[in-house]
């Protein structure tokens, strides 16, 4: 992620949901902006309507028309991400994103950003740029009379990012990255788990293997060449799709599309994928114990290897994982949280990665001082009896859990997660837009069956990674003699 | 390389159909486009009504999504509580959640989770509040049962051991991140110890372990009452429906309210600079503040204060963001804000350093801040910033949360209730004079308080030598150790 906005503040903390997942997996991954089933009576339905059209250079693009804000949201998302990289080069997706904003060959180092926000654009939440394991984007949004900007400044880049770069802007932005990762992994406590679970639950050199900040000595090693080289092989708007959404006309946009995109080349066809198939389990149990100098109390990672998002199974690994420690009604908070009192919270999530195999994640934060052990036992007593969890009632609110935030996340226009973003994962990963409009309908359709049969297959122990993190006692104190 | 890569890409674009006959794409100094006419963006009034128990209703009505926000706003939060109950105030409301009008925690949980709707409780130092969103055709039942939590908690003493071990669990995780050390200590060393806003809001491990539910129970009856409390609303509902739902929820709660006077935060001012320092071992970065404690929401300077704040480091090209981060490589962001509150505030840049560069950006901060309080801002670079503000606030806003957000301020500062209809209008007003002027009076680059929490054993000789002002060590706790 190019920028994110984290100010200290004495109130900045909440007992009951401790985010004790800073930085990684929501910042990096944002694939997973899950939508919803329907339960409740007379619930609104909510459509979203969209035109297509294409440019002949192979750019595809979206428009959505929404004039309840003056403002308009541009959003290019580009079908390269972290499992495009080669081996060595862990975390350069997400490095190359950083060089998108060092400028091009109508936009100053530091002019792209500038302009934006000038513009009427918040760095952070409508100025971004996020890599996953599965895309890379690219959003601004506006007051609705600077669309034009974005588009310029969208186009200058794809077309001629190359012209100015330098060694400098590299080196600079790697050291910027290089914070990004201390500042979310190395100095946060339980700041490894994500790597971890992700070496245990994939094959080895699987392109989801590895996390998308990458490691410290692959992000050394990246040249101006494999800039270059990344530039010329992926960033092409035959790679890409466009999305325009909000308050706009559309006869002047679409003129306005061809008038700075109809003139970049298409660029050369874009690598295969490297295979993202893997077994359906591990096949074996792994666990780690963790000494954290800087943890403060034990926390227990439990995660599975479970099918991947664009499988018929995709929704209701995504129901299940809400259904088993989604919220503090769910079974799991209940047995750890409230009756047994081992743990002052219960979290869980899945990566939501489109082939192969996704990540499906438990866990469960001790007091300090507590026991470790205790809690992973007791953590994986409840997940070994998942089974019993699933019934109808469960179900109901894990869909309309899912109901709630889809409209509660189509209140964006653009940034995360928001309208523009959900149109154009569609386009990416399903070639599908309509997608948004029927994800509902898909959680509609996961059955009891089909979830006791997820649980009964993947939920168990030879398909599992435990993480045991423990406080470790504090290196020495130093300092000036 | 350049002309190379020019040559392959236009003939790569001459074989494209269709693809000669459009403009070219802009060329080397190519201006970036200009804006067209803006269609203007108009925040509709905020409607108010009182219940018939005197609660205070403040609505928005806005309709393009099917969604509704609820917040009760409670003058209760950690401004009113006692100095040896830090944490009485964030306890009581987190623990309202769990449990009330005869259900379990439990069992409210579920039948939110039912309803598919969100739910929850807190305090900061400002209010106390009790929030519920939910699509319309679940709100009022939602509303209905979270307002419970508000007018009929159970505060049984099984669920106040279960959140004061909770906090306390939440402090101390918040104390193993460096930013979470750090602005304890700055506040702490910035605030008059008799100010809540020396301390944190959610207590701290010695303090909460002091907190007894009869605290907590006496604490509901003396400070939640309607006379005490606002409930805002907004989205997808009309003042009709509002005032059902509203009656139905918390109509016939009827407490007496305490009699509070406004509450009056001191800072603590310093006659020089100092630097603090809190070791963390093995630390790879190291949170650093450096400001002051400054003027609250009364000040008549309190738009210049936040253009200021906006000039130094309210954005991705401010000052401090564009010097240690993009010129320097030093970190991921550098922010810097005027965080005014009830009576007093806040002035500091912060960031998180890679700790061998510790020395180098706080020595930068310190000249950044004093350029800022002695050098007129450029009145190009001021409109720019100003300009982010006024013209992103549409986005700012276009969330239900985001303008609940405003409309929490309006109601915990005492603000007039059009003060973000006329915001924008005044705050493209500010002018370079009137951050000098305010500047001049409110910024004490020659006052600061400079925290650095990290490695000492790698940064605590670079800063002493940098002869920034005297030099302390303190311990986690906010002891001098040194």
């Amino acid at each position: 992620m190019l920028f994110s906005l984290s100010l200290p503040s004495p109130a900045g903390r909440n007992s009951k949901s401790m985010r004790t997942l800073t930085g990684m997996a929501l910042m990096l991954s944002a694939a997973s902006a899950a939508p919803v089933a329907l339960h409740a009576q007379g619930a609104p339905k909510v459509r979203i309507s969209f035109t297509q059209d294409s440019l002949p250079n192979g750019l595809h693009i979206i428009y959505s028309i929404d004039r309840s804000t003056p403002v308009v949201a541009t959003m290019m998302m580009y079908n390269v991400a972290s499992k495009s990289e080669q081996p060595g080069r862990t975390g350069f997706a997400h490095l190359f994103e950083h060089m998108m904003f060092k400028g091009s060959r109508n936009v100053a180092d530091g002019a792209h950003n500038g302009l934006l926000e000038k513009a009427g654009a918040r760095a952070g939440a409508d100025i971004n740029g996020t890599t996953s394991w599965d895309r890379t984007n690219y959003f601004e949004q506006v007051p609705s009379n600077q669309l034009e900007l974005t588009l310029f400044l969208e186009a200058d880049r794809m077309g001629t990012l190359l012209e100015t770069l330098t060694q400098a802007k590299l080196d600079n932005q790697r050291e910027v990255v290089k914070n990004e990762r201390r500042q979310s992994v190395d100095n946060q406590p339980y700041g490894s788990w994500l790597e971890k679970a992700l070496l245990g639950v994939y094959p080895k050199d699987h392109p989801y293997q590895h996390s998308v900040i990458g490691s410290m000595d692959d992000l050394s090693a990246a040249s101006l060449d494999d800039v270059k080289n990344f530039f010329r092989t992926y960033y092409a708007p035959g790679n890409a799709v466009l999305v325009i959404a909000g308050d706009f006309d559309l006869d002047n946009t679409k003129q306005l599309v061809r008038k700075y995109f109809g003139n970049i080349p298409r660029g050369p066809k874009v690598p295969a994928q490297r295979s993202l198939v893997a077994p359906a389990t591990i096949g074996r149990e792994i666990r780690e114990a963790v000494q954290d100098p800087l943890a403060a109390a034990p926390q227990v990672f439990v995660a599975y290897r479970v099918p991947a998002a664009r499988s018929k199974d995709g929704a209701a690994v995504t129901l299940l994982t809400s259904m088993l420690a989604g919220s503090s009604a769910s079974p799991l908070y209940k047995a750890l949280v409230r009756d047994k009192q081992i743990a002052v919270a219960v979290q869980s999530f899945n990566l939501g990665l489109i082939d192969g195999a996704d990540m499906m994640l438990f866990i469960a934060t001790g007091k300090p001082g507590s026991d470790a052990a205790a809690i992973e036992s007791a953590l994986i007593a409840e997940l070994d009896k998942a089974s019993s969890f699933i019934d109808q009632k469960t179900l109901d609110r894990a869909r309309v859990a899912q109901r709630f935030q889809f409209v509660n996340g189509l209140q964006t226009t653009g940034g995360f997660g928001g309208l523009a973003d959900q149109l154009a994962e569609g386009y990416t990963y399903y070639k599908n837009p309509n997608h948004v409009n029927t994800i509902l309908d898909d959680y509609d359709k996961v059955s009891l069956p089909q979830l006791r049969a997820l649980v009964s297959s993947r939920l168990v122990p030879t398909n599992r990674v435990r993480l045991v993190y423990t406080p470790a006692p504090k290196p020495a104190a130093g300092g000036a003699k | 390389m350049k002309r190379r890569l020019l040559a392959l890409f236009i003939v790569v674009s001459a074989l494209i159909p269709g693809g000669g006959d459009v403009n070219a794409q802009p060329a080397a100094g190519t201006k970036p486009p200009a804006a067209g006419a803006l269609r203007p963006y108009v925040l509709p009034a905020v409607q108010t009504f009182t219940l018939e128990n005197g609660m205070r209703v403040l609505l928005v009505e806005r309709h393009s999504l099917p969604i509704v926000t609820a917040r009760f706003v409670v003058d209760a939060g950690a401004v009113r509580e006692p100095a040896d109950k830090n944490g009485l105030a964030y306890l009581t409301a987190d623990l309202l959640s769990e449990g009330a009008a005869g259900l379990t925690s439990a069992q409210m949980a579920e039948k939110m989770a039912d309803l598919g709707a969100q739910f929850g409780t807190s305090a900061n130092n400002g209010s106390a509040f009790v929030t519920v969103t939910a699509l319309p055709n679940v709100f009022t039942e939602a509303l209905t049962i979270g307002a419970t939590a508000l007018t009929n908690p159970t505060l049984s003493p099984v669920e106040f051991d279960r959140m004061r071990t909770s906090a306390i669990a939440a402090y101390q995780q918040g104390q193993s991140t460096v930013n979470g050390i750090a602005s304890k200590i700055f506040y702490k060393a910035i605030y008059d110890p008799g100010t809540a806003y020396s301390r944190l809001s959610g207590g701290t491990t010695a303090s909460l372990t002091k907190l007894t539910r009869d605290d907590v129970v006496n604490w509901h009856k003396a400070m939640y009452s309607p006379k005490n409390t606002t409930l805002v609303l907004i989205g997808d509902l009309t003042v009709e429906s509002a005032r059902v739902a509203a009656e139905k929820a918390v109509g016939k709660w009827n407490t007496p309210g305490p009699s509070l006077t406004p509450f009056v935060g001191k800072g603590l001012a310093s006659s020089e600079n100092r630097v603090i320092l809190v070791d963390r071992p093995g630390s790879v970065q190291s949170a650093i503040l450096v400001g002051h404690s400054t003027a609250g929401y009364e000040t008549p300077e309190l738009l210049p204060m936040t253009a200021a704040g906006r000039v130094l480091g309210g954005g991705f090209s401010s000052r401090i963001n564009m010097l240690l981060r993009e010129k320097k490589g030093w970190t991921y962001g550098a922010f810097a804000q005027f965080n005014p509150l009830k009576g007093v505030g806040s002035f500091f840049i912060n960031s998180s350093i890679r700790s061998n560069a510790t020395d180098s950006a706080l020595a930068e901060s310190v000249r950044e801040f004093r350029r800022l309080a002695t050098e007129p801002v450029p009145s190009v670079e001021l409109a720019d910033q100003l300009t982010n503000v006024v013209a992103s606030f549409p986005s700012s806003v276009q969330t239900i949360q985001g303008l609940m957000g405003r409309l929490n301020d309006v109601v915990v500062y005492g603000l007039p209730l059009d003060y973000y209809n006329t915001y924008r209008e005044r705050l493209a007003a500010v002018k370079p004079e009137d951050i000098s002027r305010a500047g001049a009076a409110l910024l004490k680059p020659n006052g600061l308080t400079i925290v650095a929490v990290g490695d000492l054993k790698t940064i605590e000789a670079p800063v002493r030598a940098l002869n920034l002002g005297t030099v302390e060590v303190w311990d986690n706790d906010g002891n001098k150790i040194r």
